[in-house]
């Protein structure tokens, strides 16, 4: 057959030849459904929106040369190998040949995606890029329970669970969170790596609700490549942070779930090792961090020192270092351990927690800040603040320290907003959202001439408070006789341009007799309104289509937006009015 | 353990442990086991009332007492020895009536013939024979044994949980006699139940010992001579060698564990580029950050209120929104979140299912669109305000018309008269009833001819407006029909069809049509007009007849030498030029009148067109249409338009051409007029620029027509506008 023959029928180029449904590609090659579906998710290929859509508009299509990729794949060769000795398998098995058999178990082929992860992802940033949906996925199984039945084996929630510590550890270690957020679906958290913003969200550290309706097989198939991805991900950060992968943890704290916190004093130790030049294994070197006083928030602190470090980071994780630094944070019973001993030693805190394996007990005097939530709490130390733990992610979006009395226990808490909103361009500011700004501020200009003390800085901050309070009030006065003048000005100009029309009036009357007075004031008033339209009309009139249509779905855009604020706007006058004829 | 001085019974007590099961049906198929499928038999029969003995002595215990224990006891009693011999040969002869054959056990034998033969001598036979009687046989005197009293049922099962070795009680038939086995015998069937030889110290696999003497005989059993595959190595044994050794070689068949490597290793090593296969990547996007309203604690304005909640339920499910926020006081009420494995799923659906597609995201202001416009305070003057209103006709004014010096303006309207305004005072000089609608009224272009041409109904009159003095006679001469004319020979004429007469009621000409006239357009010469009819479709006849052109001079009426495709809609003569233009409803067709030649066709492209006009320097034609667009065309440029603007929503019913000022205007259905304006620059390498200057509002609307026609005053930048309300406005600068 000469090279050039192209049966009958089959279109050379064009849409037609380019892309093709799914159906077609799985026949093409030469696969299940299922097989398909999981070199696809492997390997990353999706399906593209052709201009001319063939087959018809409920059809997916592949580009050809996507499937081509596929075609050449060698893990299609290796799942082809698996689906032959499992047949070979089964039929032994059948055949009654146990010796066959035994000997066939111990050969079963293998895979591994590393090479897919290279593919994808040519260089690290490509991956960092992408590892969004990888972590949050990789949290959510961490709490999810082992159903056997779906499938879902101990020992992957076990690795999931490794995995997103360890991600956690290196993110607090080198202070690279940035914000964190308490939603209803769970905790947001994002980090900077390498000048990539990374969220993830991990669930409440609750029983989660499975539903039936949902494939597992799909959701295990992706959790598949983002465990590897991400154990290629942490393993390059920690080796860039000089430490050794995987960790190996003290057995005592893992028993005590709490692996964070040895995963945390796993890289303390080893930057210990590095500083003092000791080539131990790091087994070892956690053997003796293990024999090591607990007690001892000095350890954090000698991190804080290592000079080749300072160099590295930019101004932004030096600013959260030293956000909780020099504070002392004790955890309630009730309170979500795991994620608030990572966001505050990712801030520089040092954390203890009520249980076994703390690293000191509630009664030490270093103490600053105890988090509880709870309606009440009975026996205080005077020399901390208790207070809520949204408290801390309050501190951490707005990067200073916010006066604690408003989240001490037993308060009505106020707002916990969003860091990933940018209000300005929203078009609608919370209350909570200026009052922050403000002490923001304040923070700025007023803490710099101050000697950085950590009482001081506690009052400072609610001095602020105040002064911001009493700073608005004035603002707020200022403003109000600025708009009683502005009122009494445009009186006053309204009241000129009156007579001067007055006059032109009674000139056109002279000139002109037949002019009604009734038409002259329709001109004058009510038809503004319908000249401003008059302009828009206009320009609309000599656009192109195509950018009218845009202009159009641009403002309507814009006008739901706005709309959305209206409500919003609303709803808070509205609370108010209620407020006001309750407290009256 | 062993009660001598019991009752023999006519049942054989099944065994009562837990292993009951298991023994009821043994299955004993060696002769050396006869006498147990003896007691088997018996214990087929057990449905016999069970008799109680002189049970009293038998101590209670409970039922399930173990085995184990029994064995205890039993080593501990040494009477245990008497029960090594067979359980079923052992009686008690106390209470047999005259028995004395009281038999010795037999040591250490369980085979068939050294049994003791039985006390009962009746043989095999059949058990229900006695049945009814008082005895059960004979013993070896030929005496009768006679039945043993019966326990009644509850008193059996009193004395078998009073007795702790009742579950080893059987009851021999023959005999009717109770028999206690021993644990000897326990231990036989126990291990026959389990298929294994009854003696423990019986060994089923004992070393074959060759009887047979061989090295004596005389002859060998076999005189063959020893084979040669005796002595030489296996071929096929060495093939499989070479077959293992060269997979050992080639590394296919390995001894030692394949060594742990580490299962991550650093992958970004060398960072070479590596290139992709082709196809651009495009990365998914990424999922939604959260906003304020999805907080655990939102401020109070993001939740919304109990009616808000409840009017999602009436809206669409697509638009409903998909997240309700909540408020919770503490971070320890927050409850695990439902659909969080559900989101998860959904988003990896999307990952692999999605078809992607890069879009352009603008983000621009969309100001920015607009297309820059020069001030419209430089293209000063255009009209702007309404100043004055012409006031007096009865019914919607369909059509006006400025005489050329820009003094007087006609209207023509549907209430059937055709006024004439003085236009600075706004005051009706004339008015002709003509009882019929008007449709269109024209002006001659010419100033000393202050002739007015009227199309109404199937007529077009031309009347003398009677302003101009002083050339009153010229202008009587020429409304003069004196004779009808004749036959004309030009093939062209069509004075058959047109009648040309003396208009009675008012001074002027009436030429009769054969169909209705919509519009009436003078020459600039003001000797020529022409009028058009449009005309039914299926008339193709009528489509060489439904434009004519009238010479006024001389009477005379001729048809336009060429065929239409379409039905005509207006016509109009080119402002310096012999040139005609008809509209027709699909587009513009222009001919050479000197020439006879059909010169272009210009594609409006639009639904209906509905009216024309032509810029006075000839070059630019705009069309109107009733899909509310205008069209600009350069006739020069192309045969396309240079440009559309859809300005009116609904129908334009007329558009109009400054005669100096580089203005045009266009009326619509939708109550207002645009004025635009139209600069056509002499440099024929510069575009015409268009800019819309304002919007004319102040008709009111009747019956869904707006405005119905504006025209420019001739020297001024004045508009008038004619509108169904039966008003005329004037809008000046």
């Amino acid at each position: 057959m000469p090279k050039h023959y192209r049966p009958a029928g089959k279109k050379k180029e064009g849409n037609a030849a380019r892309y093709i449904t799914r159906s077609q590609a799985v026949k093409y090659l030469q696969v299940s459904l299922s097989v398909f579906r999981r070199l696809c998710i492997f390997k990353g290929v999706f399906p593209r929106d052709p201009k001319k859509k063939v087959k018809g508009n409920h059809h997916t299509y592949y580009h050809m040369k996507d499937i081509l990729f596929l075609k050449h794949e060698p893990l299609l060769d290796k799942f082809r190998e698996m689906r032959a000795y499992e047949k070979k398998v089964k039929k032994a098995v059948s055949k009654k040949n146990k010796d066959l058999a035994e000997r066939l178990l111990t050969r079963k082929p293998t895979y591994t995606l590393d090479m897919l992860i290279r593919e994808r992802y040519p260089k690290f940033i490509d991956a960092l890029r992408d590892l969004d949906d990888c972590l949050t996925m990789v949290h959510l199984f961490a709490t999810l329970p082992a159903i056997e039945r779906e499938n879902i084996q101990a020992e992957r929630i076990h690795n999931c669970r490794g995995l997103s510590l360890e991600w956690q550890a290196y993110i607090s270690r080198t202070h690279k969170l940035r914000k964190a957020f308490i939603s209803v679906k769970g905790i947001y958290y994002q980090a900077e790596v390498e000048g990539q913003k990374v969220t993830w969200l991990t669930p409440h550290a609750l029983q989660q609700v499975m539903p039936q309706d949902v494939d597992y097989k799909i959701m295990l198939t992706f959790l598949e490549f983002y465990e590897t991805l991400l154990g290629f991900v942490n393993l390059r950060l920690y080796h860039s942070i000089k430490l050794k992968y995987p960790p190996i943890l003290d057995p005592r704290l893992k028993a005590l779930a709490a692996d964070l916190y040895a995963l945390t004093r796993y890289a303390d130790a080893k930057d210990r090792a590095i500083g003092a030049n000791n080539e131990e294994s790091e087994l070892r070197l956690a053997q003796l961090q293990d024999q090591l006083p607990a007690n001892e928030p000095g350890a954090l602190m000698n991190l804080v020192e290592n000079v080749t470090d300072d160099n590295e980071e930019d101004e932004e994780t030096r600013a959260c270092k030293s956000l909780f630094q020099n504070k002392t944070f004790f955890l309630g019973r009730e309170v979500p351990r795991e994620s608030l001993l990572f966001v505050i030693t990712a801030f520089g805190g040092v954390v203890s927690w009520e249980g076994d394996g703390a690293p000191f007990e509630e009664s030490n005097q270093d103490i600053n800040y105890q988090i509880v939530d709870r309606p009440t709490q009975s026996h205080r130390f005077i020399s901390r603040d208790y207070i809520q733990p949204q408290w801390v992610f309050d501190c951490i979006n707005a990067r200073i320290l916010l006066p604690t009395e408003e989240y001490m226990v037993g308060k009505v808490l106020p707002p916990h907003l969003s860091p990933f909103v940018d209000d300005e361009a929203e078009g609608y500011v919370p209350e909570y959202a200026e009052t922050i700004k403000r002490l923001q501020a304040a923070a700025r200009k007023e803490i710099l001439p101050m000697p950085g003390g950590e009482d001081d800085d506690l009052e400072n901050a609610q001095n602020l408070l105040a002064e911001g309070i009493i700073d608005r009030t004035k603002a707020k006065e200022a403003a109000e006789r600025r708009q009683k003048m502005a009122l009494h000005e445009k009186q006053y100009h309204e009241e000129l341009q009156k007579e001067m029309q007055g006059m032109q009036e009674t000139s056109d009357l002279n000139a002109d007799e037949i002019k009604t007075d009734g038409d002259e004031e329709t001109d004058d008033t009510p038809a503004s309104q319908p000249f401003i339209d008059d302009d828009t009309n206009m320009s609309m009139v000599s656009m192109s289509r195509k950018r009218r249509r845009l202009y159009e779905a641009m403002m309507l855009s814009k006008e739901r937006k706005k709309a959305n604020v209206e409500t919003l706007e609303t709803r808070k006058k509205n609370i108010e009015k209620k407020k006001k004829t309750s407290s009256d | 353990m062993k009660k001598e001085g019991k009752k023999l019974k006519e049942k054989v007590q099944v065994f009562s442990d837990s292993e009951d099961e298991t023994i009821q049906s043994p299955v004993v198929s060696d002769d050396a086991y006869e006498s147990f499928s003896e007691g088997d038999d018996f214990s087929k029969n057990s449905d016999s009332e069970l008799e109680s003995g002189s049970g009293s002595e038998s101590e209670s215990g409970s039922e399930e007492s173990q085995f184990s224990e029994d064995e205890n006891q039993d080593g501990e009693n040494p009477s245990s020895e008497v029960g090594l011999s067979d359980g079923i040969d052992n009686f008690n002869q106390g209470d047999q009536s005259g028995s004395d054959d009281s038999r010795e056990v037999v040591d250490e034998s369980d085979s068939s013939e050294d049994e003791v033969a039985p006390r009962n001598t009746i043989g095999d036979v059949p058990l229900e024979w006695y049945k009814d009687e008082e005895h059960i046989g004979y013993d070896i005197a030929g005496k009768k044994i006679k039945k043993k009293e019966k326990l009644d049922k509850l008193e059996s099962l009193l004395a078998r949980t009073d007795d702790p070795n009742s579950w080893r009680k059987i009851i021999d038939e023959i005999e009717d006699e109770e028999v206690e086995l021993t644990k000897e015998e326990t231990k036989l069937i126990r291990r026959m139940l389990k298929g294994k030889a009854p003696h423990a110290d019986f060994d089923p696999h004992a070393p074959y010992v060759d009887w047979f003497a061989w090295d004596g005989a005389k002859h060998p059993l076999s005189n063959a001579p020893e084979p040669k595959r005796r002595f030489i190595p296996s071929k096929w044994e060495a093939k499989k060698v070479v077959k293992y050794i060269r997979a050992i070689r080639k590394g296919l068949i390995k001894f030692d564990k394949p060594k742990e490597e580490p299962r991550f290793y650093n992958l970004w090593g060398d960072e070479t580029e590596k290139s992709g296969h082709g196809l651009s990547y495009i990365p998914a996007p990424k999922p939604k950050l959260p906003g304020h309203e999805e907080s655990y604690n939102p401020s109070l304005e993001y939740i919304p209120t109990q009616e808000e909640i409840s009017a999602y339920q009436l809206m669409f499910e697509e638009d409903r929104p998909k997240f309700i926020p909540k408020r919770f006081t503490s971070l320890r009420s927050v409850p695990a979140y439902e659909k969080s494995v559900r989101e998860t799923f959904d988003r990896c659906l999307d990952l692999y299912l999605c078809p992607r597609a890069r879009k352009k995201r603008i983000n621009i202001d969309p100001e920015s669109l607009k297309p820059k416009l020069p001030s419209r305070k430089d293209l000063k003057p255009y009209p702007t305000t309404c100043y004055l209103e012409y006031k007096g006709h009865k019914g919607p004014v369909v059509s006006i018309c400025t005489d050329p010096s820009g003094q007087h303006i006609a209207s023509g309207s549907h209430d059937g008269t055709v006024r004439i305004w003085e236009v600075e005072t706004g005051r009706c000089i004339k008015v002709w009833e003509l009882g019929e609608p008007v449709q269109h009224v024209a002006w001659n272009p010419l100033p000393e001819l202050p002739i007015l041409a009227i199309s109404m109904g199937q007529d077009v009159l031309v009347l003398n407006t009677g302003l101009d003095k002083e050339e009153q006679k010229t202008i009587a001469d020429l409304l003069r029909v004196e004779t009808p004319p004749s036959a004309p020979d030009d093939p062209d004429s069509v004075g058959s069809s047109v009648s040309w007469s003396q208009y009675d009621r008012y001074e002027g000409i009436r030429i009769k049509h054969f169909k209705s006239v919509t519009s009436v357009e003078w020459h600039r010469k003001g000797d020529y007009f022409s009028s058009v009819m449009p005309a039914d479709i299926l008339l193709i006849f009528w489509f060489y007849f439904s434009v004519l052109i009238h010479l006024l001079s001389k009477k005379l009426t001729q048809r336009l030498p060429f065929k239409l495709h379409g039905l005509p809609v207006s016509s109009m003569f080119h402002p310096t030029r012999s040139i005609f233009f008809v509209s027709t409803k699909k587009n513009v067709r222009v001919y050479d009148l000197v020439k006879k030649k059909f010169i272009k066709k210009l594609e409006a492209g639009v639904r209906e067109i509905s009216s024309i006009s032509v810029h006075p320097g000839g070059d630019n034609v705009i069309v109107g249409s009733k899909d509310g667009k205008l069209c600009w065309f350069d006739m020069d440029l192309s045969s396309k338009p240079y440009k559309i603007l859809k300005s009116h929503p609904k129908d334009i019913t007329n558009v109009a051409f400054h005669r100096n000022y580089p203005l045009f205007a266009s009326s619509s259905d939708d109550c207002t007029a645009y004025v635009f304006h139209g600069m056509v620059y002499s440099d024929l390498n510069q575009n015409p620029l268009i800019v819309p200057l304002e919007i004319l509002h102040g008709h009111k609307s009747v019956n869904g027509r707006g405005v119905l026609d504006c025209k420019f005053h001739p020297r001024q930048p004045w508009l008038f506008t004619a509108g169904a309300d039966s008003v005329i406005k004037l809008f000046c600068h």
